[in-house]
This record gives C-alpha cells, structure tokens and sequence, in this order.
C-alpha cells in the first residue's frame, strides 16, 4: 500500500489549496493534457499546464517527485522536439510513441500524486460536503477511503501467512491461490466492517441533524490564482472553437 | 441512575453462550462497575445493552427494560443514546471511522452537530488532559494498538458523555498501555462519569472499582463490593475462573525438568526499516532446545520485528539459526519455522479443518492428518469450515498445521490476548504438549500469567537489542514480576 494513499499529515504546509480547487486541476490536467483537447492551438498553453505540477511539488516540498518529474519530463519534451526530426522509419515511429506517451501522462500522474498526498480524507469529505452532495454519497466514500489501508493491512498478513506455509504460485494452483488469498481477506473485513459499523453508531453517526466539520476549507489566493488558470484554459478553447 | 429490570437476551441464531437470564441490576451515578465472569458469560452482551447495540444493531430476543436517566435505552435510537453513553471497544483496529487522528476525535461531535469552535475547544482541553500531543496529525495506521486505545478514550472524552462503556479494553495492550488506560479510568470515575468496564484482567482496575458484577451462564451470580472483590484470595478466584488480582501472588505452578543442555542459537538477526539505523539489532542469543521461551517488553520494543525475522519473513535480514549441525539462513528458516499469528483468521484458508491439515504437510498422510486432530481434541470438527470455529478452535487448527508442518521452531505472537483463565490455561497445555514432541517454542506475550504457566525461559528486549535472558527459575520469576509490576506501582 503506497503510503501517500494513508496521508492525513496535516501538520505544517506551505502552500493550501481548497480540495475543491485540486479537483479542477486534476480536471484540467486530464482534459488539456492527457485528452489533448484544443489541438495543435493550444501547444504552447499546455507546456504552462504541463509544468504547473513541478511548482506544486516544489511548494509542498516534495524535493524527491520534484526533481524525478522534472528531469523525466524535460528529457522527453527535448527529445520531442530535436530528436522527432532527425529520426525516421521504425526509430521515428519509437520515439514519437514513448515521447507522446511521457509527456501526457507524465503531468496528470504528478499532479494526481501532490493531490493525493497534500489532501486528507476529512478535507475531502468537507469539501464534498460544501458542494452539497448528499449525505448517501458522502459517506460511503469516507468508508472507501477508510478501507484501502484497511484492506492493505489484511493482504500483508495474508500474504505472510502463505509464504510461512509455502503456499506460492504454480503447480496450476491459480484458482486455489486466489481463493486462499480471497477467503480470510472477505472474512477479516466483513468482521472489520461490522465492528466499525457498531463503533460509528455509538458515536452518533446517521444522527438526523446537519454534520459539522472541523476542516478549515474555503479558497484564499492561491486558490483564486490557480482557478483562474485553469478558466483561462478553458476559456481559450472555448474562444478558439467558436472562431475557427 | 442506570436501571436493568429482568433483562434476558438471546441473539438471533446463535447458541446460549453470550445470552442474558434475568438481569435486574441498578447502577448509581458516578459509580464504577465492573463487570467479570468466564467468556461467554455474557458481559460483552451487557455492555451492549447499555450503548444500545443490542437491540438496534445486533438483533435477538430481548425482554425486560434498560433505563438510563428515565429513558428507555431499547426504544430510543443509537444516535440519542450516543449522547449520553461513550463506548470503547475491544479491537484498536475496527474502532475508528477516520484515517487520522483529529478527525477521529471530532467525530462524534461533528456527528452532533456542534459548532466547529466548541469542538476544537474540547479537543485541545482533551488532548492536554491525556498528555497526546504527539499523536495528533498523524494517520491512525501508524499508531501502536496502545495509541490507538488512548485515541479511542480520548474521543469519548471529547464528546464527554456521562456514561462510558468499556468491553475488554486492555485485550490488546501491553503492560505500558494498560497502565495509562488505568489512568484514564482513575480521571473519569474522578470527574464523576458512571464507568461500566467489562474484562479479564483484573490486576488493573483493582482499587478502581466501586463494585463487581461476578456473570455466570448469563446470570448475576454475585455482586462484589470493592473491599470483597480485593479480599478475594488466588484459590476463590481461581474456582471463579478469573485472573488473578495481583501480581505478586504468581508463581509458577511446576517445577520443570531442565533439558538436556543442547541450546539454540541465534545468530547476526539484524533488521532495519529503510534509512534508519538498525531496528533489530542480535548478535548472538542462545535458548535452551526444546524449551518454551518468552519474549518480553514494550510496545515497539521488536518483538514483532524478531519473530518476523526469526520466521524469515524479512526479505532484508539474513543471519542465522545454528541448532547442532544445522545451519537456518533466511529461505531455510521459511521452512523450519511456524507462526501462530495473532489473528488467525489470517492464516487459515481451506473448506475444512482437515484439509488445513493436509495442506500443511509435506506429503499429504490422511491417516496422520487424523491423528493430529484428535490430539488437539479437533476431530469432530474435521469436516468443518474454520471460519466457522470459535477462535480457541481456530487457533487450535493453526496448531494442528504447525505440527502437521512438522517444523522444528514455533513461535507464538500474543497467543492469550483476550483469553479467560480456563482458555489461557488451555493454550498453556498445547505449549507442553508442543514440548514434549520435541519442539522449540518461542512466545511473545504479555500476559505474565501465562508465560509463568508454560515458560522455561525470558527474553527481555527493548529497542530492538536483547536487553536481558534468564531462566525460569526462583530468581527468574521475581525477574519477570517485576517487570510487569514496576509499570503498575508506578501509578498507584
């Protein structure tokens, strides 16, 4: 279970954007850069987009992610531009795909990465609660996120248990490997489950009056910053596709 | 006031073990209870009846009232009773409904809907009161199962409901954490909150206690006042099946024979999580073969981190078993070693017992597959599915596969956790039968009840180094008393 999944640091940060601004990001990101949308017009736009990421890492002092996705993309936006020309055939044919592949998905997974670990789950869910989703919604998706680790616990010692015992693949034991795996992870999270369910009900969870949250949620500057630039993406696209 | 009139349940398809026969009991405010008896007893149930679980979550024939303040607790919905009764649960792991720790003690509060600035007001008057800054703004999944029992109490404090109700709450905790958990309890009945305590260990609450309920077959068979219940002698609770109230009163019971003089030794078992300086850190420890030895000391002390590595469960720690001519690196112990996890439901995953059995040996032999479950009294049980058993069955199975795996060293991790004497006096035997075939046990537990039952040897670790090995003799045994005394005088 990678450890950013788990975060719910919220000690000191340098930087705080509101949950709800992190999501348009992520959405802009997706739409611009992974999707592509805007074409060729856009080219030079989604280099601003493509980078915003680093700054993101940079400001939540992410040194490690900083540096990787950095170096990573810089590489394969150089080797976009100088080497796609000088190459051809089959090479030409490489390099674009491994360089179309990197510089697209290279930005949103940066960015999936700083949302994930700058975003606790209670935030998430006051944020959730602001945009006045409704309650059916709200909190089942805290117990999603209460269960990966959960989950992630259990496949660990499953997963001791078998190697103790010299349970391992092969011997066209496929289907009796996944049931071994499947049967006490179902068992140990029902018991999970039913036992977090009694404990959520004695502290007064479903009860019929409007939940407080502690989170401190709400948009300040770099919130404002950042929205604006990603309206401003979609605003060119919408301008350039009505005047074509 | 808390009222209980002819209260009788029975859970929906289950057996009598856990029901209630006629209840009628009157609880006065600001009183603290507590509640013992064999398991099965029914004081789980109890509990539950208070917190209002029983009847609106776990479903049963239930007859007769509980009236906590005038209201009924049965026909009034969980969410009003969870103002004015707190509870903390068994299992550190299942009982919080965030990922982190601040968020966990709001919950209930933001759950009433009150207003963020009284909450945080609460939260910092808690979290100074219980002296946890530390654990605050971190993830749950981090913390010690001690940590998380404090996080636990700590939320019920933020709510700050009259009555706190609390089923087996020292289950999982060391000595350490059940001395702080003993301090919580000691402010709570000193603010005046009604406590109703259900549990095995008694040595924690002795002097704590107004009253004990003494439940037997789901019925009230004797109510204690706090002088009776501390006048009570070793023999008298031994034939009430309960543990005993001291410490100082434990000895071993045999005498053991000393072995043949051959040890086992454990050589270079060194560990360390990435980038830190070395956990686990042994470079030579000899045990006695064909001993049972234990495994003592704190929280995070590496006693997990010792069997991990002793099994060769760690992929980064080599070193070595040396046992005679045999030589166990790291692949090698895989094979020659057993644990018997904590939870077990972990390492059982067959349609029946008997196949569990099977699976565990080298060459599948029905006819000694067979002979193994009726020395461990499991042949009646062979056909069915082990989530089905109890767990003393299914710990019993994960016995059966070692022995069945025919592994030379067995190690137990917290084989008695939660477990009333007549059980832990069970498992304790398997340990000598477990000897008698040759076997070399390892044990970390904290129960010095029963590593004086069935242990031949201590070793006592902290910070990942052992800090001191001795034989279970006279000297030994006062060795061991005081380590798991030192931390309870200290608070009284």
């Amino acid at each position: 279970m990678p450890a950013f999944l788990l975060n719910s640091n919220t000690g000191k940060r340098t930087l705080t954007l509101d949950p709800r601004t992190k999501l348009l990001l992520l959405v802009t990101m997706a739409v611009f850069v992974l999707g592509g949308l805007g074409g060729a017009k856009m080219e030079s736009f989604r280099l601003v987009i493509s980078v915003m990421p680093l700054f993101f890492l940079l400001f939540s002092r992410k040194w490690r992610a900083a540096v990787t996705f950095a170096l990573l993309f810089s590489t394969f936006y150089w080797m976009q531009i100088y080497l796609i020309p000088m190459t051809s055939g089959f090479v030409n044919f490489m390099v674009i795909a491994m360089t179309g592949i990197v510089t697209r998905f290279m930005p949103s997974i940066a960015m999936a990465y700083f949302v994930m670990s700058t975003t606790t789950v209670s935030e998430f869910v006051a944020a959730m609660e602001r945009m006045r989703l409704p309650e059916q919604i709200v909190i089942p998706m805290s117990v999603i996120f209460r269960f990966f680790p959960t989950v992630g616990e259990e496949y660990t010692a499953i997963n001791d248990a078998m190697r103790m015992r010299g349970v391992r693949f092969g011997g066209g034991k496929v289907t009796a490997m996944l049931e071994y795996r499947l049967i006490p992870m179902m068992i140990c999270s029902v018991k999970i489950g039913e036992e977090l369910s009694a404990s959520a009900l004695t502290r007064g969870l479903g009860a019929p009056v409007k939940r407080t949250n502690i989170c401190r949620i709400g948009f300040r500057l770099p919130d404002v910053i950042v929205l604006a630039l990603c309206l401003l993406a979609f605003g060119m696209w919408i301008m350039n596709s009505l005047f074509v | 006031m808390i009222e209980l009139k002819n209260v009788s349940f029975q859970y929906e398809n289950a057996d009598s073990a856990n029901s209630l026969k006629d209840i009628s009991l009157k609880i006065a405010d600001g009183e603290m209870i507590l509640l013992c008896g064999e398991s099965g007893c029914g004081k789980s149930t109890l509990t539950r009846l208070l917190n209002g679980l029983i009847p609106n979550f776990y479903a049963g024939r239930l007859s007769g009232s509980v009236c906590i303040d005038g209201k009924q607790v049965e026909s009034q919905p969980l969410y009003e009773t969870a103002q004015k009764v707190g509870s903390v649960f068994q299992n550190p792991r299942s009982q919080f409904f965030n990922v982190d720790t601040n968020s966990e003690l709001a919950f209930a509060c933001e759950n009433m809907g009150m207003p963020e600035a009284e909450i945080e007001q609460r939260m910092d008057h808690t979290v100074e009161s219980f002296g946890i800054q530390k654990l605050m703004n971190r993830s749950l999944f981090e913390l010690s199962g001690g940590e998380k029992q404090k996080i636990a109490c700590a939320s019920v404090s933020v709510s700050a409901p009259e009555v706190i109700v609390l089923d087996e709450p020292s289950s999982n905790l060391d000595v350490f954490a059940i001395n702080d958990l003993r301090r919580i309890l000691q402010d709570w009945k000193s603010q005046g909150k009604t406590v109703i305590i259900a549990e095995h260990r008694l040595y924690y609450l002795r002097e704590l206690a107004d009253r004990a309920v003494y439940l037997k077959g789901g019925r009230v068979s004797r109510i204690l006042s706090g002088g009776e219940l501390n006048a009570l002698s070793g023999n008298e609770l031994a034939e009430m099946g309960l543990r005993p109230l001291t410490l100082d009163g434990l000895a071993q019971t045999r005498k053991r024979e000393e072995g043949d003089g051959q040890t086992v030794c454990i050589r270079d078992l060194a560990f360390a999580y990435e980038g830190r300086t070395p956990f686990l850190n042994i470079p030579q420890l000899s045990v006695p073969k064909g001993s049972c030895t234990a495994v003592i000391g704190h929280n995070g002390a590496g006693k997990t981190t010792f069997s991990r590595c002793l099994c060769g469960l760690e992929k980064r720690c080599n070193g070595a078993i040396q046992d005679g001519a045999q030589h166990l690196r790291r692949g090698k112990r895989l094979k020659h070693c057993y644990m018997v996890m904590q939870d077990v439901n972990h390492q059982l995953f067959c349609e029946s017992v008997l196949d569990e059995v099977l699976l565990s040996m080298e060459e599948e032999d029905r006819g000694k597959a067979e002979q193994i479950l009726s020395a461990l009294d499991l042949s009646s049980l062979r056909d069915v599915h082990p989530m089905a058993l109890s767990g003393g069955q299914k710990q019993r199975v994960a016995i059966a596969c070692a022995v069945a795996s025919q592994r030379d060293y067995i190690l137990f991790d917290e084989p008695t956790s939660g477990l009333d004497l007549r059980h832990m006096k069970e498992v304790a035997s398997h340990m000598d039968e477990l000897r008698n075939k040759g076997k070399t046990l390892f044990v970390v537990s904290h129960d010095p009840q029963f590593i004086l039952t069935c242990c031949s040897y201590v070793v006592h670790m902290e910070r990942g180094r052992v800090k001191a090995q001795y034989p279970m003799d006279a000297e030994g045994q006062s060795r061991l008393r005081n380590f798991f005394a030192c931390s309870v005088r200290q608070s009284v």
